[in-house]
């Protein structure tokens, strides 16, 4: 069989996971405070930005990361994106310098997956902060395929 | 003598009572045998240089038995030797950077002492011109502009009855008072008293920056939340704009001045 030479982030895999001495009874509560989160979709006028810390969040993050809302999206305001495969990618660089000088939001912590295609949401914020009146942290976080966080770093 | 009296003293006074403490604590790459306050507590000078659990566990071990070789300490293997905290690059959070990166132009400042120093003695009288300048920039640049944020933002997040916090505060206050005397050796016309107190100055400064850059500025970093880190980012920057920004830009302009006019004989001094 050839080796895959494509794109890693299609590349078709199978994981095995058996379950580890973690209790999974109990129901959670979803920490969402906003609809809509589609960064097409949401407006930087919203009530739920203003002065908030925003997660920027690549599509599949919530799929491969089992604590998303308790530990990562709990107390922050949302937008997600795929910065592959979304069509209108302009408008992100502009919605998010919005969210920045008019939301005031007060950090944006981006979390992808580790596949290279999802560099690509990082690259549209550094834009945004270009375009950006005011300077707040951003924070990256990389998330493995079998939802590790690989990597925790303020850029 | 009871190890757990010893837990709540100052270090300095258990470094002074117990010497192989200090050497201790300096193969684990921890600088208090040189710090001049010293206050801080035994029990605590090792949690917050940020060792593993279990690391710090064996190192307080070790340290109860240089104090009482008798007392059993609870200990897995006494022969494990610490892994040295090997020199890491430091990861800050954007406001700690931004004031670690303060602290990079006033090193600039003061690795221009000795040249400046020597200038004197070379040339029996005093540059008023160059002295007065630098105490200008220490005046504003390093204390008004970076230790202010320190003191009215960056320490308003930690609990500041901590010795290390109050070694922060009696550093400065120290600080201020040799440039005090530097300014008072120019007003007296009185070399030796502007090299004394300019050497103070540097040599105080120089441990201030590294203990705060390598052991203050992560400890607080751990303690931050994303939220609080934007806070202080935002607090800095209303800060800076209140005290004016172009003070780092003629800041710049004057220590690039300085490289001009002391760069052979900073050279020469090597």
């Amino acid at each position: 069989m050839s080796e895959f030479s494509g794109c890693p982030g299609s590349r078709m895999m199978q994981f095995n996971n058996e379950s580890e001495n973690v209790a999974e009874n109990g129901k959670r509560s979803s920490q969402l405070a906003q609809w809509p989160i589609q960064l097409h979709l949401v407006s930087p006028q919203a009530p739920y930005f203003q002065g908030s810390d925003l997660l920027l969040s690549a599509d599949c993050v919530a799929y491969a990361l089992a604590d998303f809302h308790k530990d990562y999206l709990k107390g922050k305001s949302l937008a997600i994106a795929c910065p592959k495969l979304d069509d209108g990618q302009d408008s992100y660089v502009g919605k998010l310098a919005a969210l920045i000088d008019e939301a005031r939001i007060n950090t944006i912590t981006i979390m992808i997956m580790q596949v290279p295609c999802c560099r690509g949401l990082l690259s549209i914020v550094k834009q945004a902060q270009q375009q950006s009146k005011r300077e707040i942290p951003v924070k990256l976080m990389v998330v493995s395929l079998q939802g590790e966080i690989l990597s925790e770093d303020w850029i | 003598m009871n190890v757990k009296v010893y837990m709540n003293k100052g270090i300095k006074e258990v470094i002074n009572e117990f010497p192989e403490v200090g050497t201790l604590l300096e193969e684990l790459g921890i600088g208090c045998v040189t710090c001049s306050v010293g206050t801080c507590l035994l029990k605590d000078v090792i949690k917050v240089h940020g060792f593993p659990a279990d690391q710090e566990r064996i190192a307080m071990s070790k340290i109860g038995k240089i104090i009482n070789p008798d007392e059993v300490i609870d200990i897995q293997d006494a022969q494990t030797v610490i892994e040295k905290k090997a020199p890491q690059v430091i990861k800050y959070s954007p406001p700690i950077k931004r004031l670690v990166e303060e602290h990079d132009m006033i090193k600039r400042l003061l690795a221009f002492i000795p040249p400046v120093i020597a200038d004197i003695q070379k040339e029996g009288g005093i540059d008023i011109k160059v002295i007065e300048d630098c105490v200008y920039y220490i005046r504003n640049y390093a204390d008004r502009f970076h230790h202010a944020k320190e003191e009215d933002i960056l320490f308003k997040y930690t609990d500041e009855s901590q010795d290390i916090i109050q070694v922060m505060y009696e550093d400065h206050k120290t600080g201020r008072n040799f440039v005090k005397s530097v300014e008072a050796g120019l007003k007296a016309c009185a070399g030796d008293d502007v090299i004394k107190g300019l050497n103070g100055y540097r040599e105080l400064l120089t441990q201030h920056i590294k203990k705060e850059d390598e052991i203050l500025y992560p400890w607080i970093d751990r303690t931050l939340t994303t939220k609080l880190v934007g806070e202080l980012l935002s607090s800095f920057s209303e800060a800076d704009r209140s005290f004016g920004l172009d003070i780092t830009e003629k800041f710049e302009i004057f220590l690039n001045g300085l490289d001009t006019k002391y760069r052979n004989l900073k050279e020469e001094l090597k």
